[in-house]
């Protein structure tokens, strides 16, 4: 993008100086906020409004990880989040490729029935949904009693609870990010050849050997870009874990920076704004991941 | 070699594959032929397997494999759009059909420099396909096809997506390939110029039946119907509906409105009178001093190649095509006298089936 003054040099160079002012000022625009926030964690003494810190401190990181539960935030945010994200690829390309592929009549009134789960707002569906998951949540804690005792059974709904649980917040995360995905992957699909599964049949191909050594590696432009928008989607989602999480050890870092905020007393810009940061952090590095595939999906597909 | 006996296909309602007969020899370079849509890729797609028979039989050496999976069939495919594996080397591409079999690698390389030696595609095998030209695309999906030493070998339009000048070269090469691997091709265009300068024999195709099938020379000679004898030649025959009667025994009058009036000999006494269709080649018609044709017409395009001189002439609409030797002076607008080659013409019933072939006289 940068060097297309070079590629035509014949023309003039007013519209290439109002390109790059216009892209220059967007970018400021996108990139003041993200400067605010690393300056102001490191700024010994942060305010609300930005000011070059006189003094230079890490203190405000070390304060998240040592006073707070700073690594246990992350780790939620992470598990849960990633989770979300792997079953929605799987899903997404297992479902976009049928929905590619087939041709039964319910298949376009499904694609735009999933749509409207993304189409509605998620504050809208929250008390049928909490409703929902009590009741399954009730069902399962009663069962999983029925096996063990107290504590292990608190420990194990910890982990398969569909209310104070990860799996309840990871399947619901995942479900809210599945249309898009799934969108992602039926047009990724559809511009994919049939000609390559049918030439791996001629080759005597298996199914297992079809999806593994042609579809996946054909397909995984597209997933890594249906991933990303899941993932950072997902990511900056602070009602549903703030719904269906309650124990501080479940806590994610959205949750960790909103309570951080609502602290009575003062509040701590700087150290708001390491925590902020941090939380910035995966879904920048994601983006930078993912950038590359993201190209070749949205300029059409695969080129063979 | 390969035969189909009666062979159907069915989408829905809507029968593409019309019973279809053909028999290909073995070693023969088949050339199915036809206008877009009927029903080509569909035949050649059931002959690979990729898409079921509804009726009939597919008959290859001698055994039925109208079920048989088609990877078990011994028949290898090149598809239009090459479908080169991506993310895959030019060399994994070719040895892919191996790698799947759990071939020992140092087999696979061996076989696939073999293949790429034949193909002169040594130097590129660590490429990828996308760093390919459009014609050693095309040699890598060759490649992926011979390497599985198949008895057949399917293309369908595999010259399609190459520029003009390259597809010639690609003829030559395909023509030199067959001949070095002996191996049986049946191959798809709706390229009249590719079937004629590649096949063995060519069948073609019209709206999911056999119009006619046989040598390349055959079917421009002596086309069984006016499907055929249009779609085969460039420019293609002109077609003149003519009255048929029979003045004496043993001669046939051929008659228009244009003034056109020509007897022909050797008719026999059971071809119909009335209405017909006088087919002949631009070749066959010759511009003559004017008076002397068996008609003449106004001259509405002239198109003069220097060698030699193609002239449009009747109405724009559905002109006659004269194809003369040499460069012509003459101008649109002109009336041309033309002398129909008696030898040269084609007679068709009004449904198209020929009556009456060329004979020389
Ligand atoms: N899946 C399908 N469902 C319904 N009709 C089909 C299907 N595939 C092909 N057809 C029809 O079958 C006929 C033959 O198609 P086919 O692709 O074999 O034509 P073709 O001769 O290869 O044409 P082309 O030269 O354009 O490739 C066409 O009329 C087409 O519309
Ligand atoms: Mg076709």
């Amino acid at each position: 993008m940068t060097d297309f003054a070079l590629d035509k040099p014949g023309k003039s160079r007013r519209p290439d100086l109002m390109a790059y002012a216009t892209l220059s000022l967007i970018s400021a625009f996108c990139a003041v906020p993200f400067f605010w926030v690393l300056l102001a964690s490191l700024d010994g003494n942060a305010q609300l409004f930005l000011s070059w810190p006189r003094e230079w401190t890490l203190n405000n990181y070390v304060r998240v990880f040592a006073e707070e539960d700073g690594a246990r935030w992350v780790f939620n945010s992470l598990f849960v989040v990633g989770s979300a994200t792997l079953l929605v690829m799987v899903l997404a390309g297992l479902g976009g490729y049928a929905l590619s592929r087939t041709r039964a009549w319910w298949k376009q009134p499904f694609l735009y029935a999933i749509l409207l789960i993304r189409v509605l707002p998620p504050t809208a569906l929250v008390v049928p949904l909490y409703k929902i998951l009590l009741t399954l949540n009730n069902i399962e804690g009663n069962l999983v009693r029925i096996f063990v005792g107290g504590d292990t059974a608190r420990a194990i709904m910890r982990w398969i609870g569909f209310i104070d649980g990860y799996l309840g917040l990871i399947l619901v995360l995942a479900t809210m990010q599945l249309p898009l995905a799934l969108w992602i992957m039926k047009t990724f699909f559809d511009g994919l050849p049939r000609d390559y599964e049918e030439a791996a049949v001629m080759d005597g191909a298996t199914m297992l050997q079809r999806i593994r050594r042609v579809l996946i590696p054909l397909a995984l432009p597209g997933l890594a870009a249906a991933g990303l928008f899941a993932f950072i989607s997902a990511w900056g989602d602070f009602l549903l874990p703030l719904i269906l999480l309650s124990s501080p050890e479940l806590q994610t870092l959205p949750l960790g920076l909103f309570r951080a905020f609502l602290r009575v007393n003062t509040i701590d810009y700087g150290f708001l704004a390491a925590l902020a940061f941090i939380y910035l952090m995966p879904a920048v590095i994601a983006f930078g991941f993912a950038r590359r595939f993201l190209v070749q999906t949205f300029s059409g597909g695969v080129k063979g | 070699m390969i035969n189909l006996r009666n062979v159907r296909k069915f989408y829905g309602a809507l029968e593409v594959i019309k019973g279809v007969d053909i028999a290909v020899q073995d070693g023969e370079f088949a050339v199915f032929v036809g206008p877009s849509g009927c029903g080509k890729s569909t035949l050649l797609r059931m002959i690979a397997g990729l898409e079921g028979i509804d009726d009939g039989d597919l008959i290859l050496n001698g055994k039925r494999i109208n079920d048989v999976p088609p990877d078990k069939r011994g028949i290898a495919m090149v598809f239009q759009s090459y479908a080169l594996y991506p993310h895959m080397t030019v060399a994994e591409n070719i040895g892919f059909s191996l790698s799947l079999k759990k071939v020992p690698v140092a087999e696979i390389n061996r076989q696939v420099g073999d293949v790429a030696e034949i193909l002169q595609l040594t130097d590129y095998l660590d490429r990828r396909p996308a760093a390919l030209s459009g014609g050693q695309r095309q040699r890598v999906a060759i490649g992926r096809a011979i390497i599985k030493k198949p008895s057949l070998i399917l293309f369908d339009e595999p010259l399609s997506n190459l520029d003009s000048a390259l597809r010639v070269q690609m003829r030559a090469e395909l023509q030199r390939l067959h001949r070095e691997l002996k191996a049986t091709v049946v191959y798809v265009t709706h390229d009249q110029v590719e079937a004629m300068t590649m096949a063995d024999r060519i069948v073609v195709l019209d709206k999911g039946t056999v119009a006619q099938s046989g040598h390349p020379m055959d079917l421009y000679h002596s086309p069984d119907n006016e499907f055929v004898a249009t779609f085969i030649g460039s420019p293609k025959m002109n077609i003149l509906p003519v009255t048929l009667s029979r003045p004496e025994a043993g001669r046939l009058l051929l008659q228009n409105a244009d003034g056109l009036s020509i007897s022909l000999a050797g008719a026999d006494a059971n071809t119909a009178k009335g209405e017909a269709r006088l087919g002949i080649r631009p070749e066959h018609l010759k511009v003559s001093p004017s008076g002397q044709g068996d008609f003449s017409a106004e001259v509405v395009i002239v198109e003069r190649l220097g060698v030699e001189t193609y002239l449009a002439v009747g109405s724009l609409k559905d002109p006659i095509v004269v194809r003369a030797e040499g460069d012509l002076t003459i101008r649109p607008g002109d009336r041309v006298s033309l002398t129909v080659d008696l030898s040269a013409c084609h007679l068709f019933d009004p449904n198209g089936r020929v009556i009456r072939r060329p004979q020389t006289l």
